[in-house]
């Protein structure tokens, strides 16, 4: 230790927080994760309750009310270039982004998770090939590997949601690889397979919920990347057909307008990008803190 | 007074942390002399350490020091970064306890000595380089000017804090301040360095503020004692005074519970008559070797040991000499490599029983390691831990829920904690306690072989006679056997029927407790011995006079 | 003072050299072997894709199915396809990448005139960013938990959660529509000289990707830094009177730096992978337009050439990071002996 604990001095502490609950205290006072939290409700709220409230055709273009700007009756945000309402336009797309996002973040997790958990704690030869295989995906990168799938696929949703999970699955499979291999040598695991303990048990008991941690932690910020990758599907061209859009297809289709001056068919669209992957990569840091456990103990 | 070449009056120190200001020391006056060494020492907690880092002002910005630190009549508290800098180095130097991590890796040992150096005289790069080569062999390293030109990592532990030593003489301060200098190298080294330490305050002058918890380290270098306690002075006098005849009952309490060899074997100890009846672990030439990337490693060579039933045999040796690695092999860590392990009359490992039945023998072991952070896992309760034998073990012993809470309210009476302790969580208990939980866990199934791997190690001293007396109850009581691997052989001593010592992998001597460590054969084992100080300064100034007398002849 | 010690250093030192050859020679063998994987993934992902073959693709939804077979059989798609990879691993091994579909030319041909321009981007881009990120990440560690580090630590965050076109557009709008200051189109050249005469019309491109680099690297040196500062080795420089500056510049930054090149190897695809955006952004006739161009003309050829170098360049380039890892830290050197 570089300097004297002064945790060392401190009497025992008499409260009986479990690390759950310590985690949360410590969770809330990372101000920048509750405002993640807060955001991404108001979000939620914003793309799926939002239509009832204010119901808009996003269907059908209107091409008599097409470019209007923001303030225009009717059209609070404005219309985009074939007569869609901006803000309805925000929450239908909302949907697409953020359904995405979930559904491939978590996806991108749990193959990653199994992956990588598999090699780690087996080890040996499994190991190195499973390890090979993450090395030679990673190789391509993303963009690449999306461009050749979208291109020879038709996209849908439930498309988007695979592709772009096949291809966020690694690096989570390297981090609970690496997980996995600290924990197998810790020695309350050594204490269990010195009491006759089976490698099941180990992992099951010892070695998962350890990583739940990291898992969690990495699963927000995997969320938050698929949302991004969501906006570069969209604007290499590969993203959903219209009517159905999201925020990365609104910006783009909107950014042949730039020297129009029609500033309301880009920004608000790249700004609620902008807050959402914002506000989930804010959560993943607090959910950092709730879980580090050992950082804190006396 | 007119002495003190640092006299600290009313030093007070808190930290800020997220549960509120801790005082860390609560106001002590403490003055070193001019070509003294002082020792300062404490258990964990007694404010020792930040008491020295205090001097330099190294403490974080968390903290807060009050009160006065002068330097021959000089105000040091208070000082501006600039004119601290020049005291750091110059008039003040500091050496630090962990000799691995105090250097940085990627630059030459040279290079980080003219560094000091060059912070408070001007010389030309030259005669700086030439006077490292020359602080170097003054330390004690041999072939110095090859020597400036490695890096850290081709020297070992004991050679790092040697060039830590000749960083902090480089420009001949008045005083050194150690922060348990070697409290992380082995005994023999330890040995070597204090030796280094003494010669130095006698040639040079330089005092010494040695800050440390062995009362070994005390009796063999101080001149006199300071005694903290939870941030308060306690006692100061000299070494004798303080170590032969304490005044205050926490001093007492303190060295009372140091554990000494005695100089003469006890008066009865049981027989080791040849009943021999089945050893409950039985080790033949056993030998573990570590394969990395076409270099092979030999951590156990040609190992034997058996164990009776009851017996508690204690395995010593410094790092490196592979009693962890037998420890861990007993356990079923480590394979072997070669040779064969008996458990309960029946082999495993290679060419032994399946591995069902190694595990259902498992369970009729216990196991306690060194350290108490790590041994437990955080996520689990005390009560979980302590009752995971039980579940691990279910088909030889089903057991229902409420069985297994009465068990573990049962275990955490024998191991005198309170039973409340259960739903509690691993760190917030503290390094004993966690100990103890470790050690119920263990006897949880009533084992008949207890492999313990430097279980007090970690512990304060006080903490660690508390452990060991509850482990030395258990064992009247329930009459296991154990393996008990520690690098304190005074510790191994009050514990052990027999020893084993080890060196590179290999059993070097066996014999009764007595035998090996009050009069042992080996030239090893003989020097192990005599490098371990006693917290008795004439009784330790003789054995350093036979030690010195050996290493010559 | 034991013997052996002093015996030791010589003999270590050459045997630590020769172990350093052997780990070299094992990455080396790692990257070949992930090149191959790399084939392999990229071989059956199109044919899941096309099982079929691009036939239709290429020839268009009207063509017959005898136009089909005889274009199949032309180009080998009629083939198993194990054979087919086969004969592909056999033709990359000669260098030869096989002729574009749509381009009339040589696959080499196409990514060797386009490459060059792609990787000086690149280069540019990836040398601005780290002479901003480094100095920025020290910075913040050293000023850890003040306004400043605070105000940066949000700006990268900020910068993070923004899609690189969205960026790139923001700065065209601020620099080539409202200021006029800067064309919004990169150099159109040929060659690099050509592309490298008009540095004008780099700026924003470069600005665009070095932006996202800044953001994630600032934060590696920044995470690399704190950790050093709290090492003992600072403690003790400290305690020799040395000024704090001097420590961070003399003892930390070379540490600090360590790891944060050795995420340079693994960035590398990360980095071309964003080239596709920039170049296609700002219409820069590189690799990427290449490679977005032919994915939308199914382009079979030119899709698998362009993955291959990539990924060539991406094992030289994490090879050479442990290279370089190696030989600046004489620990790594020392954990491989």
């Amino acid at each position: 230790m570089s300097t004297p604990s002064p945790t060392s001095t401190v009497a025992l502490a008499t409260r009986t927080l479990s690390p759950r609950q310590r985690g949360v205290r410590r969770f809330l006072r990372n101000r920048l994760a509750v405002f993640g939290i807060v955001t991404i409700a108001l979000f939620l709220l914003f793309c799926f309750v939002g239509p009832l409230l204010y119901p808009t055709d996003q269907v059908h273009t209107d091409l008599r009310s097409t470019m209007l700007p923001p303030g225009s009756p009717g059209h609070p945000l404005g219309t985009d270039d074939v007569g869609y309402d901006i803000l309805g336009r925000l929450m239908a797309g909302g949907q697409i982004s953020i359904l995405i996002g979930l559904a491939a973040g978590v996806l991108a997790t749990v193959i990653g998770t199994l992956w990588g958990a598999i090699a780690g704690y087996v080890g040996g030869i499994v190991d190195t090939v499973m390890m090979r295989i993450v090395d030679a995906a990673i190789a391509i990168p993303a963009t690449f590997l999306l461009l050749i799938l979208s291109a020879v696929l038709r996209p849908s949703v439930p498309l988007m949601i695979c592709v772009i999970g096949l291809v966020s699955w690694l690096v989570p499979a390297r981090l609970v690889r690496a997980e996995s291999i600290s924990l197998k040598s810790r020695e309350y695991v050594l204490a269990l397979r010195a009491m006759g303990g089976s490698h099941s048990r180990a992992v099951l008991k010892h070695v998962v919920p350890n990583t739940v941690g990291t898992i969690v932690v990495n699963a927000t910020f995997q969320v938050a990347d698929a949302i991004l990758l969501v906006a570069y599907i969209s604007f290499l061209g590969m993203g959903l057909q219209k009517p159905a859009t999201d925020w990365g297809a609104m910006l783009t289709s909107g950014m042949t307008y730039t020297y129009a001056g029609a500033w309301w068919l880009i920004f608000p669209a790249g700004f609620c990008i902008v807050l959402t992957v914002c506000a989930f990569n804010s959560i993943g840091d607090g959910l950092r803190d709730f879980f580090d456990v050992k950082g804190r103990a006396a | 007074m007119s002495d003190a070449l640092l006299s600290i009056t009313g030093l007070a120190v808190s930290f800020r942390t997220e549960d509120g200001p801790v005082e860390a020391v609560k106001g002590i006056d403490l003055e070193v002399r001019a070509g003294e060494v002082l020792a300062l020492v404490g258990e964990s907690g007694s404010g020792k350490s930040v008491t020295a880092m205090a001097v330099l002002g190294l403490l974080p910005r968390t903290a807060s020091v009050t009160g006065s630190i002068r330097l021959t009549g000089r105000e040091l508290l208070g000082l501006d970064e600039d004119a601290m800098n020049s005291v750091r180095g110059g008039e003040i130097s500091m050496v630090f306890q962990e000799p691995m991590t105090a250097l940085n890796p990627s630059m030459r040992i040279g290079d980080q000595i003219t560094e000091a150096l060059h912070n408070h005289r001007k010389t030309s790069k030259d005669a700086a380089w030439a006077r490292a080569v020359e602080l170097l062999a003054r330390v004690g390293i041999p072939d110095p000017e090859r020597r400036a030109k490695s890096y850290p990592h081709e020297l070992s532990g004991g050679q790092r804090q040697r060039v830590v030593i000749a960083i902090a003489l480089a420009c001949e301060p008045q005083l050194i301040i150690a922060d348990e200098p070697t409290t992380a190298l082995d005994v023999t080294v330890q040995a070597e360095i204090l030796d280094l330490i003494r010669a130095l305050a006698a040639e040079s002058g330089t005092a010494f503020l040695l800050v440390t918890h062995n009362m070994g380290v005390v009796a063999d270098i101080a001149d006199r004692v300071a005694v903290m306690f939870r941030g308060t002075m306690v006692e100061v006098g000299t070494t004798r005074d303080v170590l032969t005849a304490p005044r205050e009952d926490y001093t007492k309490k303190l060295l009372g519970a140091v554990p000494t060899l005695p100089d003469a074997p006890s008066a009865v100890r049981a027989d080791a008559a040849e009943q021999t009846p089945a050893p409950v672990l039985d080790i033949v030439s056993a030998a573990v070797t570590y394969r990395r990337g076409g270099r092979s490693f030999k951590a156990l060579d040609g190992v034997s040991l058996s164990i009776a039933p009851g017996e508690i045999v204690g395995l010593v040796g410094e790092s490196g000499s592979g009693k962890s690695t037998l420890g861990r092999a007993a356990l079923g860590l480590l394979p072997l490599s070669d040779g064969t392990m008996t458990l309960f009359g029946e082999q495993i490992g290679r060419g032994g029983v399946s591995r069902r039945r190694e595990r259902e023998l498992r369970g009729r072991v216990g196991a306690i390691f060194q350290d108490p952070g790590s041994s437990l896992d955080p996520r689990m309760t005390v009560g979980e831990a302590i009752a995971e034998p039980m579940l691990v073990q279910r088909r030889r012993f089903p057991t229902s829920p409420a069985q297994r809470r009465a068990r573990v309210a049962e275990l955490l009476d024998a191991v005198e904690l309170p039973a409340g302790y259960a739903t509690r969580y691993p760190h917030e208990l503290s390094g004993g306690q966690r100990q103890r939980i470790g050690l119920a866990r263990a006897i949880a199934l009533e084992p008949e072989l207890i492999i313990a791997d430097e279980p007090t190690s970690a512990l304060d001293v006080s903490v660690q006679a508390a452990v060991l007396d509850v482990l030395r109850d258990l064992q009247q009581k329930m009459h296991f056997a154990c393996l008990f691997i520690s690098h304190d052989l005074a510790v191994v001593h009050e514990i052990s029927d027999r020893v084993a010592v080890m060196l590179k992998g290999e059993i070097v001597e066996t014999g009764s407790a007595d035998d090996v460590l009050l009069s042992p054969q080996h030239p090893y084992s003989r020097r192990l011995l005599g490098s371990v100080p006693v917290p008795d300064p004439a009784k330790q100034a003789l054995r350093r006079e036979a030690r010195a007398a050996a290493l010559h002849a | 003072m034991s013997v052996v010690d002093a015996a030791q250093p010589t003999a270590a030192k050459k045997k630590s050299d020769s172990r350093f050859w052997w780990y070299l020679l094992r990455r080396v063998g790692q990257g070949l072997i992930v090149i191959l994987l790399v084939t392999l993934i990229v071989f059956a992902l199109l044919h899941l894709a096309m099982p079929d073959g691009p036939a239709t693709g290429i020839l268009g939804m009207q063509a017959t199915q005898a136009q089909i077979d005889a274009f199949n059989k032309a180009h080998g798609f009629d083939l198993p396809v194990w054979q087919q990879y086969l004969n592909f691993l056999g033709q990359i091994a000669t260098g030869d990448l096989g002729d574009s579909f749509k381009l009339n030319r040589p696959v080499s041909d196409a990514i060797a005139q386009r490459l060059p321009k792609t990787l000086i981007l690149a280069l540019i881009s990836m040398l601005v960013a780290l002479i901003i990120a480094i100095p920025m990440g020290i910075f913040q560690a050293v000023r850890r938990g003040r306004t400043s580090d605070y105000v940066l630590t949000t700006w990268n965050f900020i910068v993070y959660s923004t899609p690189s076109f969205f960026l790139g557009l923001i700065l065209v709008i601020v620099f080539s529509q409202s200021l006029r200051i800067l064309p919004a189109q990169a150099p159109q050249g040929e060659s690099v000289a050509a592309v490298l005469a008009n540095p004008g019309g780099l700026v924003l491109p470069v600005l665009t990707a070095a932006l996202s680099i800044i953001a994630t690297f600032s934060r590696y040196m920044r995470s690399s830094t704190i950790d050093n500062l709290s090492e003992d080795y600072v403690r003790t420089a400290r305690a020799k009177g040395t000024p704090v500056a001097v420590v961070v510049a003399r003892h930390v930054v070379r540490n600090s730096l360590t790891p944060v090149i050795a995420m340079l190897g693994y960035y590398l695809p990360v980095m071309f992978g964003g080239m596709i955006v920039v170049e296609s952004l700002f219409n820069y006739p590189g690799m990427g337009l290449l490679f977005w161009t032919s994915a939308q003309t199914s382009d079979y050829p030119v899709l698998l050439g362009c993955i291959l170098i990539i990924a060539v360049a991406t094992v030289i380039g994490s090879l050479l990071a442990d290279i370089i890892q190696a030989l600046l830290d004489p620990r790594t050197r020392e954990e491989l002996s």
